[in-house]
């Protein structure tokens, strides 16, 4: 492999890595402040209780995705310096502002982690809703930069250079609304399904019934309703693909021959090298209905399309089916969770619990798998039909070192993660404090003492005085 | 509207030298205290920087985006020949990050622990010297600028500007400021003995960085770099640096009467000094490579691009700096300690 396919394979992963974070500290904070709410509301414990743990969660999803983000607003310039050049100071606004946006959101996250019996309780909370709305904020902002890449506009290209720059028109790209829409449902669906699946196991383990039931519900009324627009937002994204990107359309349905009325093929096993498309379903004229609206429009095929100007067909198809498929499961999934709203019966049937516990991780299968749609469907170019991706690789050699190197630090990080989440959990199950509460400071106080107690620093240091 | 980009870019890169920097010296102070200290320097830390700790971090990535955005031709250079050393950055700010946080919110206190906290103070101190190293190599003269990239070794174009001496003194001179500015920080948040503490801190790694400044300009003079030649060669910057030197005996008068707010404003105050003595001497010809000094306002992007980003940086600050202020007031960042004098004697 090459230098830019190690670069590429780079950003993949360290984007692949932050897109959970980021949506995770953007949705989370959310159930935080819902459950804050409720504990504003009755004073029943077990929401502060709930917003206390959560919050912890928020903490770490926070910290993770902000340095994984710092690495990666680096990452830009240091595997494609050629397009930084050049995209910089056109994409400057929404990144600048999402620069904004993140500021905001570490200034309240400061008043809300801190402010607990320090600041007035309602000001307190409204910090915490200031977070996840900075948090919604970035995200879409930073979504609309991508969807420049796809939808370039704002700008003359003359002769290969960048003229007449409009940093307003660059940020209101034609792509920025419908990805951004797409991708901020998505953080829905799949964090809120994630951590109702993570409830969901611990009810069905029969652990702290009444907390995890609680949390549950709060967490997966956002993935539910998320879930049931997300295919309103799935047509919109096609159609808007469809016009701007025929191609990527194209590879997505891996469809080589122009045709009307052209079919939707659901699965297939890709063939690039004879183009064809075996043992896939066929749903005559659905694909052109639903790129076009009208079931007799044409598509435009594969074959069409000059050849260095193709993505990676196959795996751009089977990250699209992957995205869909798992969209239209956890459609479902919502709708079971609305229908045991009124057959309350359900809520005492394991496999009920089971199903919200399978599905937990899928959701963040389909946001990686969507990303690959967008990204690797856009290939060869890194700005659609301007810059070629191997024109905008940085020269230095031995990218393959440094993708092992970020390979081996996201891992250990991403495992260490999972690792604290566990604990989180385990000690949620946990009986109170014997004051009955669950106060930070106390439970602090708890541990920092028992680690003195434990800790082998603290020992050796005890038996020199 | 350049001017204020501009102003902007150097207000983020003086708030990160200043809030960073105190964030990274904690973590040096925390290291270089022995095993008892290490601990209440640990709980200080959490209680005086932890509400403002992610935001003080903030201003690297408003400073990168400024850069990017109104500054093209200049960021495109840093990012190419700083790959390396920036990679150790960004593996320091992930690792002491992370491990600020874990070793804050993980529900269970246990051996854990002994890594986060080593993670932290090792990255405290990693980190801004490998920050003070890519900025030594941006001046140092070494860095070759090419298109023909098969003729040079990889050593010469991404290793040699970085990986020498007079990089490494910048980046323990940076490491030592950071700690300075933590140190004097933490004298006002402590009382009793570990007060004291703090003050020897203080004074040790203020002693730290002046001899390490002078072998630094020192060094570099006699190793024929041209940017320490132009800064003594040059009565502004020297005399700034000499002002900072002066004003260290202030310094210790205001920490022994224990005027917090005062000695903080004069720390800072001496930190502005030599960040500006630095810059001065060479700006806006930030980058001096073996051929050519580049010109931060080389290559400028275009007129409808700055001014947008001077209007989201106004619009911005408008936001945040008002917000930060509540943030650091709130929390008694802001805050005369002369009030608690008498119970302290």
């Amino acid at each position: 492999m090459e230098n830019l396919d190690y670069a590429r394979l780079q950003m993949a992963f360290t984007l692949g890595f932050h897109i959970i974070f980021a949506c995770i500290g953007m949705v989370m904070p959310f159930f935080m402040v819902v459950a804050h709410h409720k504990w504003l509301k009755t004073r029943n414990p077990v929401y502060k209780r709930l917003s206390m743990a959560w919050l912890k969660g928020v903490a770490i999803f926070f910290v993770t995705g902000a340095v994984s983000g710092t690495a990666l607003s680096f990452e830009l310039g240091m595997l494609w310096p050629e397009f930084m050049k050049h995209a910089g100071p056109i994409i400057g606004m929404p990144f600048s502002l999402e620069g904004a946006a993140f500021f905001v959101e570490a200034i309240a996250l400061g008043f809300y982690l801190y402010g607990w019996k320090k600041l007035p309780e309602k000001f307190h909370w409204f910090t915490g809703v200031i977070i996840g709305i900075s948090g919604v904020a970035s995200g879409i902002l930073v979504v609309s930069a991508n969807g420049w890449m796809n939808a370039p506009s704002g700008f003359d290209y003359i002769n290969g250079e960048f003229t007449n720059i409009d940093p307003v028109a660059a940020l209101l790209n034609p792509a920025w609304f419908t990805q951004a829409l797409h991708m901020t449902l998505a953080a829905f669906v799949a964090t809120s399904f994630g951590v109702a699946g993570i409830h969901a196991f611990q009810i069905f383990r029969k652990r702290n019934v009444e907390l995890h039931t609680k949390a549950f519900k709060i967490a997966i009324i956002f993935g539910a309703v998320a879930a049931f627009l997300q295919p309103i937002s799935g047509d919109l994204s096609a159609k808007d693909v469809a016009e701007r990107q025929p191609v990527k359309l194209a590879a997505m349905e891996a469809h080589y021959e122009t045709e009307k009325g052209a079919p939707l093929y659901i699965g297939g096993i890709v063939d690039e090298e004879n183009r064809t498309v075996t043992n896939k379903i066929e749903i005559p004229k659905a694909l052109s209905f639903l790129a076009f609206g009208d079931f007799d429009a044409e598509v435009k095929g594969l074959n069409d399309f000059p050849d260095d100007e193709l993505p990676p067909v196959a795996i751009v198809h089977y990250a699209f089916q992957i995205m869909v498929g798992i969209g239209t499961l956890l459609m479902f999934a919502g709708l079971i969770y609305f229908i045991s709203l009124k057959k309350k019966k359900w809520l005492n049937n394991k496999y009920y619990w089971l199903l919200f516990i399978v599905v937990a991780p899928l959701g963040f299968v389909a946001i990686e798998a969507g990303w690959v749609v967008t990204e690797v469907g856009r290939q060869p170019w890194i700005i659609h039909q301007i810059m070629r991706t191997e024109d905008a690789v940085t020269p230095m050699p031995g990218m393959k070192y440094s993708f092992f190197f970020y390979l081996f630090l996201y891992t250990v990080l991403g495992i260490t993660v999972t690792w604290l989440m566990n604990r989180q959990i385990k000690s949620l199950n946990q009986e109170p404090n014997e004051d009955g509460s669950n106060e930070n400071s106390s439970q602090e106080s708890y541990n920092r003492e028992r680690a003195r107690k434990n800790n082998p620093i603290n020992m050796k240091n005890k038996s020199k005085d | 509207m350049l001017y204020i980009v501009l102003f902007f870019l150097l207000f983020s890169l003086l708030l990160y030298v200043l809030l960073g920097g105190a964030d990274f010296g904690a973590g040096i102070v925390e290291l270089f205290s022995s095993a008892k200290n290490k601990e209440h320097t640990r709980d200080t830390i959490y209680r005086v920087m932890g509400p403002i700790w992610e935001a003080n971090h903030i201003w690297l990535i408003i400073m990168l985006v400024i850069l990017w955005v109104a500054f093209p031709a200049y960021f495109n250079i840093i990012i190419i020949y700083l790959h390396i050393p920036l990679t150790l950055v960004l593996l320091g700010i992930t690792l002491r990050g992370v491990a600020f946080v874990f070793r804050h919110y993980d529900a269970v206190v246990d051996k854990s622990q002994f890594w986060y906290n080593w993670l932290f103070r090792i990255g405290s101190f990693v980190t801004p010297v490998f920050l003070g190293m890519s900025f030594g190599a941006l001046i140092g003269g070494k860095i070759i600028i090419t298109e023909d990239y098969e003729n040079y070794g990889f050593y010469d174009l991404f290793m040699q500007h970085w990986l020498n001496i007079f990089s490494l003194l910048v980046g323990l001179f940076y490491a030592a400021l950071c700690a300075f500015l933590a140190s004097t920080l933490l004298i006002g948040e402590a009382e009793g003995k570990a007060r004291k503490h703090y003050a020897r801190n203080s004074a040790f790694f203020t002693t730290v960085l002046v001899v390490l400044g002078f072998i630094l300009i020192s060094f570099g003079y006699f190793s024929d770099i041209k940017f320490a030649e132009d800064f003594i060669h040059n009565p502004v910057s020297l005399a700034c640096v000499a002002f900072s030197g002066i004003l260290l005996f202030p310094l210790w008068k205001f920490i022994k009467k224990e005027y917090r707010i005062a000695s903080r404003y004069l720390a800072v105050f001496q930190v502005i000094l030599v960040l500006f003595a630095a810059l001065y001497a060479h700006f806006p010809y930030i980058i001096i490579t073996a051929t050519e000094e580049v010109s931060l306002l080389a290559n400028l992007a275009p007129e409808a691009t700055i001014s947008n980003l001077a209007i989201m940086l106004l619009i911005g600050g408008f936001i945040i700096l008002p917000g930060l202020f509540h943030l650091m007031r709130s929390f008694n960042m802001i805050k005369v300690l002369e009030k608690n004098e008498k119970k302290y004697e």
